[in-house]
């Protein structure tokens, strides 16, 4: 045993080498240990309280809402007579906007059926946009039936690209979750060209449907936001209102070009198809739609959205006295 | 003879105590008195568990930091919590001890082998894995490997039923205990991802095994026919094998050997792995590449509908990155409706809890799977959000469908009411409709119908255990309505704002 070292004789160097290694991990992991200990996971989802709400594209939110109709030259000279009735593009789109169009592009069918909104309209919609000074017009959809099929058969892909604008939809587009804000509607994904736009038109199309009994302007923006829509249906009156309170546009532009009276959303036969010819532009969404529900013979309380949207302070359902026919 | 006391008699000593403590704690994971964390205090100590968490899920969540501890002690001491703590090692140098090779053929079978690197290619699988975001740690690590294997293996033989995932963790602890009986703590050698990392950290320890080079040694290999890491303590000794078991210091009949810091004559370099850099960045590429095809199997829309994932489960995306499948949840369950999982959540959810209602039910009141819970994949819940006592329940793991042509009132002209009676919510998710159902003679009897009311059903299960229609009942438990997962969800319902 004597014969055997036991003292330690190091250099400082070797003392470094011996004990460095050991303490520098035991300082990271320490280090580590308290940066993660007891944090949520990143899997777990953030407080609804840190999600925004969307913003509110409206040029002057404190105006008195109005409507304007125009008929009977079909869809574009409607649309710019309505338009100019309504104070006129330059009004609602400056220069370098970022435009985002939301038309009724659902279903996979032609112009005719009036299931989706006229092609002709939404071309006519892009140019006056870009005429203003736009920077860029997007026309987008989260459509129900396959959107590629869709927006070609509706001819919106093509009436939108002749006209200078682009379009998009679920498949190739992002989504941002937002916070809509509603006692049904919490958190959900927008699509994410509508969340950013400067500027939000909605461009429905007056239709029958099934549930609701008429589909117009706020049933619309159930196409701008992705998600488990078919459980909304349970609900349907309340979540109109909702949409509508969350989703507040620079314009509605209600197209009545064709009428679909039966048979909707989808429809498909000619014969449920009513011409009527008809544009409104409109800054009050709540009196745009109590006007286009008459064209399907409802009153207001048939279509119970309405009047919840107008306890929403959304607009009115007295359509008649905001609402000037050129 | 007089028994000299010896270090290995300490470590054995230590070794024994954490043998009882493991099991000891596994029995308390059932008893309420018990706190869940103190029942699932061994899983926390394991480092794997808090490094696998902490890369998934970017936390360390509860008490698990404590393997951190464990951790950094390894870079000063080595190995130690597998020659000292680490309850299937213990078991496996029992096993080899009552039934491992002879002592002729030690010091052949207990040389280093370069396949024992195997186990660091593993490491690094589990590891990129987990930074993707899924940790399968568990699927190997030997703590929760032990739990899960009593829990669905020995437990049945007491309580409840086995189950096919519960067999075959079972299996491979069995396995592992019969190939130590062939190669000294086999599986600590060549396969342990918990060995590896804590063998990866131990090459930094100033503490290790170190053979002086006096001259005194004189080669005799009893080191070596002792030695249970496989770590050469007679050549140039690998510290990242050694167990720190210190049978080698006891054996050493020139006191050539000792463990602590370095003495002046000694140089002990330590050998590399033996894995490349190519291979582990092949390893590295390769589960990137392969790990997205195996999540695409798994989670999401293709989860089986009837896999139901036990109350206070995070989202799936968030619950598979912090289970470790110790089957913790299914050892603490009174209904024993846990089960380790075999297929129905694909390849990802192999050996995850799911509940099976045939074998019992979510107990209303009952909180405890997410008390012991040492990851918090299934967080800590009060009873009050899981019982549906005058209105709907804020934590629900599904909702009952009724399956009308098994039900006998509605099918068979028989009355029974089983479901509504059990139904545990108020007012009861589960309600009768009177009715009147003609029978073959043609005689009309008087039966109650049972309807649900989805908003209410916590999915609870005990309609479907109780469910008098044999194997497949009539009344039968799915996901959907899940308050963990958004998506699930088939009502719109207005919120409380």
């Amino acid at each position: 045993m004597s014969d055997k070292p036991t003292a330690y004789d190091v250099n400082r160097r070797d003392l470094l080498k011996l004990w460095g290694p050991a303490v520098l991990a035991g300082a990271a992991l320490t280090a580590i240990g308290t940066g993660l200990s007891a944090r949520p996971g990143r899997h777990e989802p953030p407080s609804p309280d840190l999600i925004p709400a969307p913003p509110d594209w409206r040029v002057d939110p404190g105006a008195a809402g109005k409507v304007a109709i125009a008929g009977g030259e079909g869809p574009r000279a409607n649309l710019g007579r309505a338009m100019l009735a309504a104070g006129g593009i330059d009004a609602f789109v400056n220069k370098g906007d970022k435009v985002a169009i939301k038309p009724n592009c659902a279903w996979d069918r032609k112009p005719a059926q009036a299931a989706n909104t006229d092609p002709n309209l939404i071309g006519e919609l892009v140019r006056l946009c870009l005429g203003a000074g736009a920077a860029s017009v997007m026309v987008l959809d989260n459509t129900c039936h396959d959107p590629a099929r869709a927006f070609k058969r509706s001819g919106i892909e093509e009436a939108t690209l002749a006209a200078g604008g682009t379009v998009a939809h679920q498949k190739n587009t992002g989504t941002v979750t937002l916070n809509l804000g509603g006692a049904v509607l919490g958190l959900w994904e927008v699509l994410e060209p509508i969340a950013n736009a400067d500027r939000l038109i909605n461009v429905p199309v007056v239709k029958h449907h099934s549930l609701g009994r008429g589909t117009l302007g706020m049933k619309n923006w159930f196409g701008a936001i992705v998600g488990g829509r078919p459980s909304l249906h349970q609900r349907l009156d309340q979540v109109c209102a909702e949409l509508g309170a969350a989703f507040r546009p620079t314009l509605t532009v209600i197209d009545a070009t064709r009428v679909l009276t039966g048979g909707g959303p989808t429809g498909g036969s000619l014969d449920l198809v009513r011409d009527d010819d008809l544009i409104a532009v409109a800054t009050d969404p709540v009196a745009v739609d109590t006007w286009g529900a008459t064209l399907l013979d409802f009153t207001p309380a048939e279509l119970p959205y309405l009047a919840i949207a107008e306890r929403l302070g959304l607009g009115t359902t007295d359509w008649q006295s905001v609402t000037t026919k050129v | 003879m007089k028994l000299r006391p010896r270090a290995r008699h300490l470590r054995i000593v230590v070794q024994t105590l954490f043998v009882l403590v493991f099991a000891i704690l596994f029995f308390g994971l059932a008893v309420d008195r018990v706190p869940g964390w103190v029942a699932s205090m061994l899983l926390s100590l394991d480092p794997l568990t808090a490094v696998g968490t902490a890369l998934a899920d970017w936390t360390i969540p509860a008490w698990t930091w404590i393997g951190l501890v464990i951790l950094a002690a390894t870079a000063f001491l080595g190995r130690f919590f597998c020659g000292w703590i680490c309850p299937l090692g213990t078991l496996q140098q029992f096993m080899s001890w009552i039934a491992g090779p002879e002592r002729r053929k030690r010091n052949k079978i207990n040389r280093y082998r370069r396949w024992f690197s195997l186990k660091y290619i593993i490491l690094t699988v589990i590891l990129v894995w987990a930074a993707l975001g899924a940790d399968h740690a568990g699927w190997l690590d030997p703590i929760p490997l032990l739990h899960r294997a009593v829990a669905g293996g020995l437990r049945p033989l007491w309580f409840g039923g086995m189950t096919t995932g519960g067999w075959l963790s079972f299996g491979m602890v069995a396995a592992i205990l019969l190939l130590s009986a062939w190669m000294p703590r086999f599986y600590c050698r060549a396969v342990c991802p918990l060995g590896a990392m804590l063998g990866v950290v131990a090459r930094l320890a100033p503490f290790r095994i170190r053979r002086t080079t006096d001259g005194s040694c004189s080669g005799c290999t009893l080191c070596l026919m002792a030695c249970q890491g496989a770590d050469e303590p007679l050549a140039d000794h690998r510290v990242s094998e050694c167990h720190v078991c210190l049978n080698c210091l006891d054996s050493c009949a020139d006191e050539s050997l000792h463990y602590g810091l370095p003495l002046p004559t000694v140089t002990t370099p330590t050998p590399s792995l033996d894995v490349g850099r190519r291979r582990f960045l092949v390893t590295a590429l390769a589960t990137a590449a392969v790990a997205p095809v195996i999540r695409a199997t798994s989670g999401g829309k293709t989860r089986a509908a009837d896999a139901i994932r036990p109350p206070g489960a995070l989202d799936e995306a968030g619950f598979l990155s912090r289970c470790i499948t110790c089957g913790a949840c299914s050892a603490s369950c009174p209904t024993n409706v846990i089960i380790s999982d075999l297929g129905s959540t694909g390849i990802e959810g192999l050996f995850t809890p799911v509940l099976d209602m045939r074998r019992g039910w979510c107990e209303p009141s009952c909180i405890r799977c997410g008390e012991v819970c040492p990851t918090e994949a299934l967080t800590v819940l009060t009873p009050e959000v899981k019982q549906a006592i005058g209105g709907p329940a804020e934590v629900r793991i599904g909702t009952v469908f009724l399956d009308r042509g098994r039900c006998l009132p509605w099918a068979m002209a028989t009355p029974c009411i089983v479901c509504e009676e059990m139904c545990p919510t108020s007012p009861k998710a589960i309600w009768l409709e009177p009715a009147q159902v003609r029978t073959r003679e043609g005689r009309t009897i008087d039966v109650q119908q049972p309807l649900i009311d989805p908003e209410l059903c916590t999915g609870c299960g005990l309609c479907e255990n109780r469910c008098p229609v044999g194997e497949e009942a009539a009344i039968r438990v799915s996901s959907v309505g899940e308050s963990r997962d958004p998506k699930n969800r088939m009502l719109t319902t207005i919120r409380s704002v």
